[in-house]
């Protein structure tokens, strides 16, 4: 090739920029046929281009020649584009229509039967931040739930009781793994709380029924908690309270972080105070160690883990119905450990993995008068799921599961011991299948097999999501839940097999400006729940033979911006349950399921003061149970259940808070059910005692400071 | 043959260096443009441009940066969607952080987009958020002490903060005066073929004259 030749090439293309100019018209618009002011419109690979106007239309010039691409592009659409030649003269592209792009932001989320607690989504109800800011709850994580709605107060119980069920009736997991024993051991009508300090999570997913089959062995409820990700810098947190003190302590660099905690309780000093209405011998105390620590992954993913062991205890005197003196002397010993790790990350863009495995283990010494009884209970869980993308609408979950469950209850004095293990697995999947932005349905299968009971089951389950309008939406969920007995009967009869509950939700969600309207109507039907003869210090004949229902209706209101610095929410749920269970007959209101529910939070912020004041109260028409001087079956029920609750935090300085809270100021005797005799007296009465409250209220004081070069630090911002 | 290699890479030289102005002259007439944003459209048709410079220039993290910039103020400044104006300038924040992107400049817009995201709802984003939005301007000034920027938005965070618990202005003002002397700094870098980010004097001027 000579010389001149490649010049002449070489002139032909730079002969390329002065050519003479394209113009190029066209309008974009949405899928309904809007304008689409605010697109970008684009000759791909240059930078040629212009941006709709208010009515979708556009025009520019180009100097590119050819087959060129014109690219329309917009945030929350789906680009377009077409080729087009440009030849120097004016070129009417034609109208553009874009689809919207499916996303995590626009999409509707299905509401029947969640209560979300989260900063990262919209949809929620509650902030992490609620958890421990509302009075009655003292900082516990159920606490905060039984404000919701779908729940009731058993104030001599403190679990969680879920739209006429009962407290086992609620599985609760950590980062998707199994927690067993989520709750301190109880004993005697002294209320227990949920382990774990709120402070560990990011986030609170709670179902009150027809929850997702990533999760089953739990008829009415799925508590999911999520740990938080990274820390976000080296601080130590100080806590000392009127119950006890703590030390937490968190280093972190970019990638990694470790938090390690250590609490002591001990009520004593608190209890030498003020007058207790239970007889304690010795007041409960109790010490934990806390380890959580978390690594970032490099395509996004996390590495966690957390561990807990804990012990403690308390001896107290329950006084028995018609006689006299202070009755029988019941210790408790709790020692509890719970260990898990877990992965998560994107195989590739599609793809997202998730493996973990937790272990908890749980040992209760009891001794009743001189009897003493040694409970063991250990849960192993592994756990492993994937989710794909198919595209913007449709989204694959499938996973596995294997529980490993050892139990036994002891008489270490009389050499006695009944124990049963399980091995149980579980497969699952659950597809997402967006018609459009507003219309999602859900299916999803939940298989089980247990190798003690010999059954395997399914568990189909489906639910639809539709927005009406950018602030209401409306959602149904169903499905069967398939649930084992609890431990302590399946050690009677290891025969035992699932209780069933069916569930139908239809919720409607409304969200605007600060403003949270929610009500739910639901129907649950239960099968094959456990029933039995004799008293509960001797079972007989447990078999799969009661049944029964709930049905009922829960509001809730929340108003964040009409009262300026002010926050509340109300809740009312109605609840009509029945079902044979446990001794019962017939079919009965349980006691643990009021029919009226009512609570009402509030929280005022007062810059002046650099306080907030909080207000509860919660109330209920009472509970029911069986009075044996008259005939039938809870044939009775307390007076109502009230509780007001205040407290004050005050935030002199960022890094400290000075939390005062009170519950029951009022001081109302409430009564949660009354223990009758064996046996009538000479007069042929049962006499009765009732199943009060601990003490008329419980007063907490607390101080907490955070330590730390970052001075806006608080306990808070670790929510 | 010699001739002929010369010439191919002499014309891919010149064509190169062609389409390398081609981008600073767009991207400065582009820059210029920032400044006389009135509307929300205006706005939306500034962030186009750069968007449009960035899918012809890939490995440039200016462009993308400026868009994000760009929606992130007009969230602030206009009555439009604000949570949905930061959460798409965090979008193009995040395609920049993907691809490897990280700087001072980079990290101290993420702290703007979230101080924005807090003033939506002071109340109940405030406790949760402000934490790591200063966290994120420290981080911002570790990787580059002689950023103003990531001083100045600091010091106005940090202004919000001490009005929230009724404290004085004096560590935020102090940070503001700071923050001016390093835009002085700067200053002398800037002429009219400075392509790198060098807003906020403006803004940190007013400021540290309301502190007086």
């Amino acid at each position: 090739m000579s010389t001149r030749l490649i010049l002449f090439f070489f002139l032909l293309m730079s002969q390329h920029v002065a050519l003479a100019q394209t113009i190029i018209t066209g309008t974009v618009l949405d899928h309904k046929g809007q304008e689409l002011p605010g697109a970008n419109i684009m000759i791909k690979g240059s930078y040629d281009g212009t941006t709709a106007t208010s009515n979708g239309e556009f025009s520019f010039e180009t100097s590119k020649e050819g087959y060129q691409i014109l690219m329309v592009t917009m945030m929350g659409f789906k680009s377009v584009e077409t080729t087009i030649e440009c030849k120097g003269d004016e070129i009417e592209a034609g109208t553009f229509t874009l689809k919207a792009e499916i996303t995590d932001m626009n999409a509707v989320t299905i509401s029947a039967g969640t209560l979300e607690a989260s900063d990262e989504n919209k949809a929620v109800v509650l902030r992490p931040l609620d958890i421990v800011t509302t009075p009655s709850a003292m900082g516990d994580i159920t606490g905060a739930l039984q404000t919701l709605p779908g729940t009731s107060t058993v104030g001599n119980d403190g679990r969680l009781f879920v739209r006429g069920g009962d407290a086992s009736e609620v599985g609760i997991y950590i980062d998707g793994l199994f927690v067993g024993n989520a709750y301190g051991s109880r004993v005697a009508n002294v209320p227990t709380r949920t382990r774990f300090n709120p402070n560990l999570f990011k986030g609170t997913f709670f179902s009150t029924g027809g929850y997702s089959a990533e999760f089953g062995q739990a008829l009415s409820s799925a508590l999911a908690l999520n740990t938080k990700d990274l820390s976000v810098r080296d601080q130590g947190d100080l806590s000392i309270m009127s119950v006890g003190g703590g030390y937490s302590h968190t280093l972190s660099s970019e990638k990694q972080s470790i938090t390690a905690s250590a609490n002591y309780f001990n009520l004593g000093p608190y209890q030498s105070l003020i007058n207790q209405n239970f007889d304690f011998e010795t007041p409960a105390k109790s010490w934990d160690f806390e380890v959580a620590a978390q690594k970032k992954l490099n395509k996004g993913g996390h590495l966690k883990a957390l561990f807990r062991t804990e012990g403690g205890g308390m001896e107290l005197w329950q006084p028995l119905p018609g006689v006299e003196g202070r009755g029988v002397k019941i210790k408790l010993d709790n020692d509890y450990t719970y260990a898990q790790g877990n992965w998560s990350n994107f195989l590739t863009k599609d793809w997202t993995m998730f493996g973990g495995v937790s272990f908890s283990r749980n040992v209760d010494n009891i001794l009743y008068d001189s009897l003493k009884i040694r409970n063991i209970g250990e849960t192993i869980h592994a756990k492993s799921y994937g989710v794909k993308d198919f595209s913007d609408r449709i989204s694959m979950k499938i996973g596995l599961e294997y529980f490993g469950q050892r139990y036994s209850e002891a008489l270490p004095n009389a050499d006695l011991e009944r124990n049963f293990n399980d091995n149980r697995i579980f497969a699952y999947t659950e597809w997402d299948w967006y018609l459009s932005s507003k219309l999602v349905f859900r299916t999803g299968l939940r298989v089980g097999g247990s190798d003690l009971s010999s059954e395997v089951w399914a568990d189909p389950r489906a639910s639809f999501a539709y927005q009406i309008s950018d602030a209401s939406k409306v959602s149904v969920a169903a499905g069967t839940f398939n649930q084992m007995p609890v431990d302590n009967y399946r050690v009677l009869n290891p025969n035992l097999a699932n209780s069933q509950a069916k569930h139908l939700i239809a919720n409607y969600f409304f969200q605007k400006e600060g403003r949270t309207f929610r009500a739910e109507a639901f129907y649950k039907g239960y099968d094959n729940l456990v029933t039995f003869e004799g008293d509960q210090m001797e079972l007989r004949n447990l078999q799969n033979g009661g049944q029964g229902h709930a049905q009922g209706l829960d509001i809730f209101f929340r108003d964040q911006t009409t009262v300026k610095n002010t926050d509340y929410w109300v809740t009312y749920s109605f609840v009509d349950s029945e079902r044979k269970f446990d001794q019962f007959e017939t079919q009965v209101q349980p006691s643990f399921a009021p029919r009226h529910n009512f609570s009402l939070v509030i929280k005022h912020f007062i810059t002046d003061l650099n306080s907030q004041i909080g207000f509860s109260f919660s109330a209920n028409d009472g509970y029911t149970y069986t009075d044996p001087n008259f005939d039938g079956e809870m044939n009775s029920k307390t007076k109502s259940f009230q509780n007001l609750s205040l407290s004050w935090s005050y935030l002199p300085k960022p890094n400290l808070i000075i939390h005062l809270a009170c519950t029951n100021v009022l001081g109302r005797d409430n009564v949660f059910g009354y223990s009758f005799s064996q046996r009538p007296n000479e007069e042929g009465i049962y006499s009765s005692l009732p199943a009060g409250q601990v003490a008329p209220r419980f007063l907490f004081l607390g101080v907490f400071l955070t330590l730390s070069k970052d001075k806006t630090a608080n306990n808070l911002n670790n929510l | 043959m010699k001739n002929l290699t010369l010439i191919i890479v002499l014309g891919l030289f010149t064509s190169l260096s062609a389409f390398a102005s081609e981008y600073e002259e767009a991207m400065k007439s582009q820059i210029k443009k920032i400044s006389t944003i009135g509307t929300d459209a205006e706005a939306q048709d500034v962030k186009n441009g750069f968007l449009r410079i960035a899918q012809a220039n890939m490995t440039e993290w200016l462009p993308m940066y400026y868009a994000a910039l760009v929606q992130t103020e007009a969230g602030l400044r206009f009555d439009v969607d604000k949570d949905a104006y930061f959460e798409e300038a965090q979008s193009y924040l995040k395609i920049l952080q993907d691809a490897g992107a990280d700087n001072s400049e980079i990290t101290a817009l993420e702290g703007y987009i979230m101080m924005g995201m807090v003033s939506v709802d002071p109340g109940s984003r405030g406790p949760s958020m402000s934490g790591p939005t200063m966290e994120t301007f420290g981080r911002a000034i570790g990787q580059d002490r002689s950023n103003p920027r990531a001083l100045y938005l600091m010091a106005q965070m940090e202004r919000g903060i001490a009005q929230f618990f009724g404290q004085g202005p004096e560590k935020a003002c102090g940070m503001f005066k700071r923050s001016l002397e390093l835009f002085e700094a700067e200053k002398d870098k800037v002429d009219e073929n400075y392509l790198l980010p060098s807003w906020g004097h403006q803004q940190a001027l007013q400021m540290a004259e309301s502190c007086n």
